[in-house]
């Protein structure tokens, strides 16, 4: 399968932070993710491209360990974690923005952040990491009270981006942070993620809007029907044709 | 006696009733938000409860009413009794899930309601092949105290379960509104898999749900032997009628639903069986249950509509 | 998106011997299937024919004809449970009905005053007037048994519809309680409607049937072979039933009802006569028991009869005719026989080894409590019971399966859609100001498409854009706040979905909603379902007429299977949950095409396919164009949709932005910026100066 060309970066080198090996899922027959192979090094911002029944779901939901491969070996942190459960994996330093957000609709924006950091104890710096999310998202701190059923597409998104914060991750995984928000919003989503990433969060992408996802990712994954098709730097994919054609829309032919 | 005075002592006695559906229908509604599960078998450990006290009283040396406390003394045996009535129904409920049904948890359809029939079966029977058919008359060492309104009668017991009641339904509010492991019920039952993707133990969340909602059904099962001065192995079956339609017709999932709905039965039942006839009652609940989940299946205050998505 | 999940029902697991992986099922597959049940069934019955015969003893008649009856209320409830998956645990409630019209227009209890009106019934022989000196005499009610046993079921029947029209729309723990509620509420009614019924104390004078002068009175035997002939009559029926377009169309509720009403399944009808058949079946069983015990009383019928029947169709096999049976026989004979035996053995081995409990225990008494532990263990470790269920469509012949799949073939024999000849100048499909909201947000927004016959329209847009929403809207699975929907100028706006697809819009789901415990056939043939109309009636008397309807259905599925070249129909016995992904959206999109629709409706057929299936699917998608079906499609795959869209719609927040020829819609500002995100000034710049 297509490789890039480029040298190894600097973070490449380094072991990487999240890794999974020839990883086979099935659910119940349906073999869904198919011997994948990918690789999240430390500091990195990894994206996964793929459409819709294309397995990106299944990748999320194995790495936080809702659902175990069949085969293969996830490993975080240098360790195999295939059966270690997911309170475990929260407090090693793996948080997930849900797609859809899945915010506690009647619960409130605070109550919410504070499932968040579920798995610490450590009250201090749970306060001073609430006040630094409240300082990131001024949004949400106007809204602490409020329902978190009540509140707008893009200030879910806010708050349950705030919400994976809590639990100071050291990587942090999104699945299709741009599903249903308006452009305006998703610029304002992914600078965000850009900052968190320059503050030392490795984060990993999973979208179906590979353009947004592209700007900001180092390395990229293309999944189609549980299979890695096409890997890379970011910007030898956005360079791909095939990337271009399926998902960048036919820009060449006009 | 004046009608009015009917009328107050059968709200009395209604809401007296209606504390203790309430608290019934307080761990039967909690299960179900949790896990969407209608436990049959909850109104049964209710009974067990009921029986449970009563030996315990008899263990302390009570039997019917012979022996009069007061004061300190009675607060002392009754507090122990109920909180050792409570831990123990509150293990056979956390015992039945773990054995019971947590295999059967992702099972959809109604194959985890059926196996709760099977365990309310087996719990009925083995309190009835054990303790026998008949009625059993309840130690009750409270005073006859009682208070006069106009000509209706309002006695300790009803004071001491309105006490009871409310100080076990605050202290659940408070519990799950305000500690870390309640709200952790509250994410459960709101989305299960986003808690767990948070670390929420979802195993342990819904164990300890068990283990509070039998616990409470415990309590009640205590109070109804105080009150009534008797305990039966059939009054699973007809309490458990009563709070089932008290969480459906307060909204099932909701807590503040199933005290709201807990009093409303209570009243309907008590004025019922005044104004109506007794033989009767049965069927107007049912048709109340019938009739809230046919036009209004959230009930008054619920979220979760029991109707195919 | 989520995964796609299929939605495998659990409380009946698929059959426990896997399906065949071959072409042509083995022998011995076979045998296990209709022909081994058949077998069954012969042997019961000649072993029942010789039965009072060989064993004399009076008790013994009586206990294996008390069997009889439980096993025939447990056929009934199969039909309601096992079937169409509708949990009833208040059956006993048409039991009792059942019994009480019987017992009441056979017996003493009601004596109204003669008067003129009773002597047309007088004459018919359905009362008789009993002579009072000095008055004008009373009504003794003598309706003939053999009357009221038809007469009951039919009674029963529209009780069950009755009692079953509150449950339709309920989830299936919450119906379970409306039925409960029934069933509790009919006792009580019984016992204090002295009157009628003679309250708790119970009917008596109740009269015995005679047979040409023969009065049955007491004895067991002609009650023992009238039995066995209503119970070799209803296994017969249920079997009938069960492979038949009702049956099908019962499982397919059963699986996923949703997507049943989508293929043309009247949910409403299908459940209420599932209802109503269950409870006619109580009604003769109910008329039968009360005419062999001459009376009948409120505690006969209240819910611990229930449960057990429940306890017996689960311990046998829910869904499986030949499991209930045996279930319904060994918990009765359990009952009636063996516990007393083993009651004495355990006696006699507490006095042995001098433990009191085994001294005093007593089995029979103890009855319940052996319900509640089968219970609790056969839903934890063999869900399917002793006997499991096995899908009962008939094997196709060898013929069928090697039959060569032909393109194009006239579906002769099935019903045709009526439908106006279409005028290819006016669009086939016309939405006007289509519009839905959920709770605050706007999921669609005053909508307007038109969709011209014989051409294929693609739907693009970001996820969370309202496209399946929109779908959803136009097949009626979701009532919408405004607009309409006419398709060949009907206005067919807020149509139930199985209307829908009369009409001839079909459609397949973007999350997959296959049956997954039926075969394939099983699966397409319902789609069938809005072509044929096979009643239950007809489906267990199996006239030519609905003989030859099958086989035009049937021929009608590999005509469509064969759309797909070689890729499904040799899997066509296999159940859907065994299907690779690609397939199952085969499989859709051919069950979605066999009610011939003039519209076809497809959301994302090309998911989780890689290019080489896309490519294929896309052509065969270009040939059905051919074939005359309009196709309206959403599609991620922009490849797919310039390939052979004919027009492109572009939906972006519920509304629709852009509209034209895949190249103008590429082209447009918004849709690129919609779609796109970021950095669409550079991309169409870059995309300009290339």
């Amino acid at each position: 399968m297509p490789i890039s060309d480029a040298p190894p970066t600097p973070s490449q080198r380094r072991p990487p932070l999240l890794e999974f090996n020839d990883v086979n899922t099935y659910y119940g027959e349906l073999h869904v993710l198919k011997g994948v192979n990918y690789r999240v090094g430390d500091g990195e911002i990894v994206c996964l491209l793929g459409g819709n029944a294309s397995g990106k779901s299944t990748t999320m939901k194995t790495i936080l360990g809702i659902v175990k491969p069949k085969t293969g070996i996830v490993s975080y942190a240098g360790d195999a974690i295939n059966d270690m459960p997911t309170a475990e994996r929260v407090k090693r330093g793996i948080a997930p923005v849900p797609e859809a957000r899945r915010l506690f609709p009647r619960m409130t924006v605070l109550e919410n952040l504070e499932m968040g950091a579920f798995t610490r104890s450590d009250t201090g710096e749970i306060s001073s990491d609430m006040e630094r999310v409240c300082a990131l998202f001024p949004r949400i701190k106007e809204r602490l009270k409020q329902s978190a059923g009540t509140l707008s597409g893009g200030e879910q998104q806010m708050v349950a981006m705030g919400r994976a914060l809590m639990a100071r991750p050291k990587l942090l995984c999104m699945d299709e942070p741009s599903m249903g928000l308006s452009p305006a919003f998703v610029e304002q989503v992914f600078d965000i993620i850009q900052a968190i990433n320059r503050q030392g969060t490795s984060i990993f992408i999973v979208e179906q809007n590979a353009n947004m996802a592209l700007s900001i990712a180092d390395y990229g994954y293309v999944l189609q029907t549980g299979e890695v098709v096409l890997h890379g730097s970011a910007q030898s994919l956005r360079d791909n044709e095939m990337v271009q054609q399926a998902y960048l829309g036919e820009m060449k032919t006009q | 006696m004046g009608s009015w005075d009917v009328l107050l002592q059968q709200v009395i006695n209604g809401v007296s009733l209606g504390a203790m559906y309430s608290l019934l229908a307080l761990g039967f509604t909690m299960v179900y938000g949790i896990i969407e599960l209608i436990n049959f078998a909850h109104f049964n450990v209710f009974m067990v409860g009921s029986f449970i006290a009563l030996w315990m009283m008899q263990a302390l040396g009570f039997v019917g009413q012979s022996t009069v406390l007061y004061g300190l003394p009675l607060i002392g045996v009754l507090l122990l009794v109920l909180v050792g009535t409570m831990l123990c129904t509150g293990v056979l409920g956390a015992a039945i899930e773990r054995f019971g049904l947590r295999a059967l948890r992702g099972v959809s359809g109604t194959a985890p309601m059926i196996t709760t029939i099977g365990i309310s079966y087996i719990l009925f029977n083995i309190i009835l092949l054990g303790a026998g058919a008949d009625s059993k008359n309840y130690a009750n060492p409270m005073p006859q105290i009682h208070w006069d309104i106009g000509q209706a009668v309002l006695r300790l017991r009803e004071i001491l379960l309105w006490g009871v009641s409310i100080l076990l339904m605050f202290g659940l509010n408070h519990f799950v509104r305000r500690t870390k492991m309640g709200k952790a019920m509250q994410a459960t039952a709101q989305d299960q898999e986003a808690a767990r993707m948070m670390g929420v133990d979802v195993d342990r969340v819904v164990l300890l749900t068990f283990f509070l909602g039998s616990a409470l059904a415990g309590a009640a099962g205590f109070i109804f032997g105080l009150y009534y001065n008797y305990t039966s192995f059939i009054i699973g079956y007809t309490a458990g009628l009563r709070a089932f339609t008290a969480a459906v017709l307060g909204g099932i999932g909701s807590l503040p639903g199933a005290m709201l709905g807990g009093v409303l039965i209570g009243l309907v039942e008590s004025l019922g069986g005044q104004y109506l006839a007794v033989r009767w009652t049965d069927v107007i609940i049912f048709s109340i249950l019938i009739l809230v989940l046919v036009f209004r299946p959230t009930g008054l205050l619920g979220r979760a509509a029991p109707t195919k998505s | 998106m989520p995964e796609p999940q299929l939605r495998p029902s659990e409380t009946t697991p698929p059959p426990a011997m896997g399906r065949g992986a071959s072409f042509l099922p083995p022998i011995w597959h076979r045998v296990r299937g209709a022909a081994g049940q058949r077998a069954f069934f012969l042997v019961l019955l000649a072993v029942g024919v010789f039965f009072p015969l060989i064993d004399r003893n009076e008790g013994d008649i009586d206990a294996v004809t008390n069997a009889l009856a439980f096993a025939i209320l447990a056929l009934g409830l199969n039909i309601v449970v096992g079937f169409a998956g509708l949990l009833d645990l208040g059956y006993a409630a048409f039991f009792a009905i059942g019994a009480y019209s019987y017992g009441i227009f056979a017996s003493f209890q009601v004596q109204p005053e003669w008067w003129g009106f009773w002597e047309p019934f007088q004459w018919l022989g359905l009362v008789q007037h009993v002579q009072e000196a000095g008055g004008p005499g009373t009504v003794h009610m003598t309706v003939s048994f053999w009357l009221m046993l038809p007469l009951s079921a039919l009674i029963c029947a529209f009780f069950g519809a009755l009692f079953g029209v509150p449950t339709l729309r309920l989830k299936g723990d919450y119906l379970a309680i409306v039925t409960l509620g029934f069933g509790e509420i009919v006792p009580i009614l019984a016992r204090n409607t002295p009157y009628l019924t003679n309250g708790a104390m119970g009917l008596n004078g109740v009269a015995s049937p005679s047979f040409f002068g023969y009065v049955f009175g007491v004895q067991s035997t002609p009650f023992f072979y009238l039995g066995l002939a209503l119970i070799a009559l209803l296994v017969f029926v249920s079997t009938r039933l069960k492979d038949s377009r009702i049956g099908r169309a019962w499982l397919a509720i059963r699986e996923d009802e949703i997507a049943a009403e989508a293929m043309g399944v009247n949910r409403i009808k299908l459940k209420l006569l599932a209802f109503a058949i269950g409870a006619g079946f109580a009604g003769t069983t109910g008329t039968f028991y009360v005419a062999k015990l001459q009376t009948a009383s409120p505690e006969m019928f209240m819910f611990p009869v229930s449960v057990m029947l429940i306890v017996m169709i689960v311990l046998g096999g829910i869904g499986s005719v030949a499991g209930v049976v045996l279930g319904a026989l060994i918990l009765q004979l359990l009952q009636s026989w063996f516990l007393q035996d083993l009651t004495q053995w355990i006696h006699a081995f507490g006095n042995l080894t001098g433990i009191g409990f085994f001294q005093r225990l007593d089995l029979v008494q103890s009855i319940e409590l052996i319900f509640g532990i089968i219970l609790v263990l056969m839903m934890r470790f063999r869900r399917q019971g002793l006997i499991p269920e096995r899908a009962a469509v008939t094997a196709l012949t060898h013929a069928q399966q090697t039959a060569v799949p032909t393109r194009g073939g006239a579906a002769s024999g099935l019903a045709p859609l009526h439908r106006r000849a279409i005028d290819p100048n006016k669009p086939l499909l016309a939405i006007r100001g289509l519009a839905k909201a959920f709770g605050g947000i706007q999921a669609v927004r005053g909508v307007d498409l038109d969709v011209m016959p014989g051409t294929i329209v693609g739907i693009i847009g970001p996820n969370g854009s309202g496209k399946t929403t929109f779908f959803n809207l136009i097949t009626g699975l979701i009532a919408p706040d405004g607009g309409k929907v006419l398709l060949a100028g009907e206005d067919v706006t807020g149509l139930a979905p199985h209307l829908i697809v009369e009409r001839g819009i079909a459609r397949t789901f973007q999350n997959l909603r296959l049956f997954a415990n039926m075969s394939l056939l099983e699966n397409v043939l319902v789609g069938t379902h809005s072509r044929t109309s096979t009643g239950a009636l007809g489906a267990v008397l199996r006239t030519p007429g609905v003989r030859r309807e099958e086989a035009a259905a049937r021929a009608r599925v590999i005509d469509v299977l064969g759309i797909f070249g070689n890729r499904l129909m040799p899997r066509i016995e296999h159940l859907a949950r065994t299907l690779s992904y690609a397939n199952r959206r085969r499989l859709e999109i051919a069950r979605a095409l066999v009610s011939e629709p003039v519209l076809l409706l497809l959301d994302e057929p090309t998911a989780g396919m890689n290019p080489t299936e896309t490519l294929e699917l896309t052509d065969q998608i270009r040939h059905l164009r051919e074939r005359g079906v309009t196709v309206l499609m959403i599609e991620h795959k922009l490849a797919v949709v310039n390939e052979i869209a004919d027009k492109v719609i572009v939906l972006d927040y519920g509304e629709k932005i852009a509209e034209g020829t895949a190249k103008e819609v590429h082209s447009n500002r918004e849709v690129l910026r919609a779609y796109l995100g970021r950095s669409t000034d550079a991309v169409a710049a870059a995309a300009a100066a290339s």
